[in-house]
């Protein structure tokens, strides 16, 4: 049993912390999010030379073939800093998504210049209500004579749209023989589609995208007909605990502002943390985050090893979404009122909390599949 | 370390943070090598890690094995003695305690009436009469102090008014038939005789049962409070009570708007225990690598002890009206054991060091917030 990490790992998080550190400045993520694209292509090209986006892919593709504990420990890092970027859409999301197929050619045309930045691309998923229904998605797709198809409805809470070279979307196809959802591969700049952006509480860029006859070649089509949700579903644990680095990553951060906040103000002719309850507070913020950290790195590491590990990884993702959230509310409670304005460095922690709490799917639906893995 | 522990006779659970008090039981474990597993080979035992140690007492608390007759001195005395004990002590006392041998239970003499939170304040005197101490005092809340041989003692033997009140404290061993020594027993709300009141009425001991420095009393309980704060037991001591728990809710019809929040309940407790094994195995791997464990055995027993109040309250929510019903009728959920569990519930985050305390070593100790 060893709680420690590999040098190598250790090595790639320390130069991972210091780089973000530099760049990443509280003001500069708050810019960032007040600005039309929304993300630094600047440091998205740093990114992409440090080979952040490959880390597990294979060298064919330009990756590192490194752990997923290396990744796992990247997004803790990314997670401390809140930056906002279309990582975790692009070479996450749709970049597992791709890996997971055995098309050849797909692989060869997208896994380079996704891993080397040179394309964003992303995941469309929530149908008009916001919902996630993998095997009824929002968008239909309808096959034409010619064998292409025909791609109608909205989809919300696209990640990066607007920059997004090409959209993964599933779509709920009629094909006979085939019916459920089926994964294409759309152009970002398709005629007949609409992208509309909408304002989140975590200010990062997010889409409704609409979809006219926006035609699609059979080409685009991703696996088979009728089987799209299996790539979602194969890929969205790894997702979900890359997701749980980044909350583990915030929630570090969020406790470290507020010790260091409540060690300074003084109220009463003393330091607030020298008031009890507010020490309490405190320990509590550092036992969601002793705790988070515990059980997300449980999973990443069987992930690293794959071991299966479906309750383990439903456990992280429950407990996580919670141990932020709440976290980012005792940290408020403590900051009292310069915490709530929008200079101060804390709100994009609350933020990003609830923006990954809500994030397929929550505490509640986490809690459900570790009751599946329990029997009950 | 599992594939030595193999099988267990099926044992009664008898309440309490230990179940059951078994001289018989702690001589099995003795001959196979199980008890004192992490000290030193001179001295008896294994000088295996407290990991295998953690691993060993989950097997044990999962069956509700009979563990009281050894069990403080296995955890805390034993180590207390190997560290500060003389040589007479070690070769005395450390054979009876890892072989379990008669005179081999201890009990645990700290808290008094006004000492319970704040330890300093203990009132306990042993003033020094030639090549003797006497003691005067009272000790409360002695679990085993009925049953055990001797007693660990924290003491007052300085009582000038001008030294630090952590500076002013001794550890002794006493004997507890030792004349003067009176256990009277408390009962507690469980209806159960676990604790103790114990008086010293001019207790003359030996000055050979001094443990370590005079007046460095409290030193040397630091490290033994990490101990008895970083064990699984915090966290196990209702695994019966989980498991059948478990079994019921498979039982129960699945189609009722109450079995849902059953289920995703049932799932946070999964979590939260899963959570609470992993805090304590990260605990004793802190104190393999050398490490002292105190804020981390702090916030995990915290963090235990209250898991295990929620999940016996959770438990007698979802059996609903027959887990009040103690043992001896037949409709009382699971033998009576729901209804004792909840019972011993309140003193899950007192015993040991309270939430409260534990919290404030984490922010003080771990977290360097300031004390004023």
């Amino acid at each position: 049993m060893d709680f420690r990490l590999s040098e190598d790992t250790l090595l790639l998080k320390n130069s991972a912390a210091k780089f973000l550190k530099e760049k990443c400045t509280g003001s500069f993520v708050r810019e960032l999010l007040k600005d039309e694209t929304g993300f630094s292509r600047e440091l998205w090209r740093e990114m992409a030379d440090l080979g952040w986006f490959g880390v597990i892919y294979e060298e064919a593709y330009g990756g590192s073939e490194a752990s997923f504990l290396d990744w796992f420990v990247l997004f803790e890092e990314i997670g401390k800093v809140v930056l906002p970027s279309p990582f975790f859409c692009s070479a996450v999301l749709a970049g597992l998504i791709i890996n997971e197929t055995e098309d050849l050619d797909l692989k060869r045309t997208y896994l380079p210049p996704i891993i080397q930045g040179e394309k964003i691309l992303t995941l469309a998923l929530h149908d008009e209500s916001g919902r996630c229904d993998f095997g009824r998605p929002g968008v239909t797709a309808e096959k034409s004579k010619e064998s292409d198809y025909f791609l109608n409805g909205t989809t919300i809470l696209v990640p990066y749209a607007h920059v997004a070279d090409q959209i993964l979307v599933l779509a709920g196809t009629k094909d006979p023989g085939a019916q459920g959802s089926t994964l294409f591969r759309v152009d970002g700049k398709s005629d007949g589609m609409k992208k509309t952006p909408l304002e989140i509480i975590s200010g990062e860029k997010a889409f409704e995208v609409t979809m006219e006859n926006v035609r699609v070649s059979s080409q685009n089509r991703i696996g088979e007909a009728g089987h799209g949700a299996t790539y979602v579903e194969k890929i969205w644990p790894r997702a979900m605990i890359l997701k749980c680095g980044e909350m583990l990553g915030g929630l570090q951060r969020t406790m470290e502002m507020t010790l260091d906040y409540v060690k300074e103000r003084t109220q009463f002719g003393r330091p607030l943390g020298s008031f009890q309850v507010v020490q309490h507070y405190c320990v509590d913020m550092a036992t969601y985050l002793e705790s988070a950290r515990l059980i997300s790195y449980q999973a990443a590491s069987l992930i690293g090893e794959q071991i299966p590990c479906e309750k383990e990884i439903a456990m992280a993702k429950a407990w996580c979404g919670e141990a932020y959230k709440k976290s980012t509310w005792i940290a408020h409670e403590l900051h009292g009122g310069i915490g709530f304005t929008e200079e101060y460095d804390l709100h994009p922690y609350y933020k990003h909390a609830k923006a990954s709490e809500l994030m397929i799917g929550d505490s509640w639906f986490h809690r459900s599949k570790v009751a599946d893995e329990m029997g009950i | 370390m599992k594939a030595e522990l193999g099988d267990k006779p099926p044992l009664v659970v008898l309440g309490g943070l230990c179940e059951g008090n078994s001289r018989e039981f702690s001589l099995k474990l003795a001959e196979k090598g199980w008890l004192g597993l992490t000290w030193p080979k001179k001295y008896g035992g294994q000088e295996r890690t407290y990991v295998d140690k953690m691993i060993l007492m989950e097997e044990l608390l999962k069956v509700n094995a009979p563990i009281q007759y050894h069990f403080l001195a296995d955890r805390q005395v034993g180590p207390a003695i190997i560290k500060f004990g003389s040589d007479w002590q070690k070769e005395f006392f450390l054979p009876r305690i890892v072989g379990a041998e008669e005179g081999g239970m201890f009990c645990l003499l700290f808290s008094e009436p006004n000492a319970g939170s704040d330890l300093a304040a203990a009132s306990t005197s042993a003033v020094k009469d030639g090549d003797s101490y006497v003691l005067n005092g009272q000790k409360v809340w002695t679990t085993g102090g009925h049953e055990a041989a001797y007693g660990w003692l924290l003491a007052k033997t300085n009582f000038d008014s001008s030294v630090r009140r952590h500076e002013t404290h001794s550890e002794f061993i006493v004997d507890m038939k030792t004349p003067g020594v009176t256990v009277r027993p408390l009962i507690n709300i469980a209806g159960v005789h676990s604790f103790n009141e114990v008086f010293f009425d001019e207790v003359k001991i030996h000055r050979k049962f001094l443990v370590g420095q005079e007046n460095a009393g409290f030193k040397q309980i630091m490290a033994q409070m990490d101990y008895e704060r970083a064990g699984i037991e915090r966290l196990l001591q209702n695994y019966h009570v989980y498991r059948r728990l478990l079994d019921h809710i498979r039982q129960m019809d699945k189609t009722t708007g109450f079995y849902g929040w059953v289920r995703d309940t049932m799932a946070q407790m999964e979590i939260e225990f899963s959570i609470g094994r992993l805090l304590c195995y990260y605990t004793a791997w802190i104190v393999d690598q050398g490490r002292s464990p105190t804020t981390e055995a702090a916030l995990c027993k915290a963090f235990c002890t209250q898991f295990e109040q929620r999940l016996n309250d959770f438990a007698t929510r979802v059996v609903g009206p027959v887990s009040q019903i103690r043992a001896g009728a037949k409709c009382a959920a699971f033998e009576g054991e729901l209804a004792l569990a909840y019972l011993w519930s309140p003193s899950y985050t007192l015993q040991g060091g309270s939430v409260e305390i534990l919290k404030n070593i984490v922010a003080l100790r771990g977290l360097g917030l300031p004390a004023k």
